[in-house]
């Protein structure tokens, strides 16, 4: 599975989003792999799911059909441990 | 390269002063910008990018996490800390700790941002950060 953490220039705190996602993917124990990355360069990146701000949420979801979550505090495990769950039980 | 040339002392202030947003963003990054790190063209990216993108920075409770396009108005990559007392709306969102990273290009700060992010993410040194001591974040980051 591949995970993308996006923010607007995937210098820094789409970095903070991947560290959170590799977190909580290691807790979990799935398999996948976590990239950060612009929100240029995610609009032409496939991914299976997508993890961005509320901000970013509208203009990345108009350039992918696959699943993107909006995350409110890009450091709070919490929060991002509860979205990925949200998509591995939709996904089934 | 360690956290303590990544955030120097000089480079860390604690403020108590009302002050907006923007004037917020200009003093957490003066330091970059008195060693020459960036220029002005950067601090102005910084506030643009809020006010385009809206407060996503903010990465948890009273933390913004500030930066703009890497490379343009950054002569050399660098980080400032500001901890305000009081806290300061940025559209909507409360903030007291005022990180700001000036980046050359997309990955040449990643590893020192990654050591200085576990730092924050372990919640007894991200609540002594807030509380504004001096002595403890320079011995946090020290």
């Amino acid at each position: 599975m591949k995970i993308l953490a996006v923010c607007g220039f995937g210098v820094g705190s789409s970095m903070v989003l991947k560290m959170s996602l590799d977190k909580v993917v290691k807790e979990l124990g799935i398999d996948a792999t976590v990239e950060n990355t612009d929100i240029s360069t995610a609009k032409a990146t496939d991914a299976d799911v997508y993890f961005t701000s509320h901000e970013l949420l509208p203009e990345l979801q108009e350039s992918t059909k696959n699943p993107v979550y909006p995350i409110k505090k890009y450091m709070d495990t919490a929060e991002v441990k509860e979205k990925l769950n949200e998509y591995l039980s939709e996904k089934g | 390269m360690s956290t303590v040339r990544l955030l120097p002392s000089e480079n860390i202030k604690i403020v108590d002063k009302q002050m907006d947003w923007k004037e917020a963003i200009s003093l957490a990054a003066k330091p970059l910008l008195e060693n020459n790190n960036i220029s002005q063209v950067y601090i102005d990216n910084m506030i643009e990018s809020v006010e385009v993108n809206g407060p996503y920075m903010v990465l948890n409770d009273y933390f913004a996490l500030l930066h703009a396009k890497p490379g343009v108005g950054v002569n050399e990559q660098g980080m400032s800390l500001m901890v305000t007392k009081d806290e300061i709306d940025m559209l909507g969102k409360p903030i007291k700790i005022f990180l700001v990273l000036a980046a050359e290009n997309s990955d040449s700060h990643l590893k020192n941002l990654q050591k200085l992010m576990d730092i924050f993410m372990n919640e007894q040194n991200y609540q002594d950060i807030l509380k504004g001591d001096k002595k403890r974040i320079n011995k946090i980051f020290g």
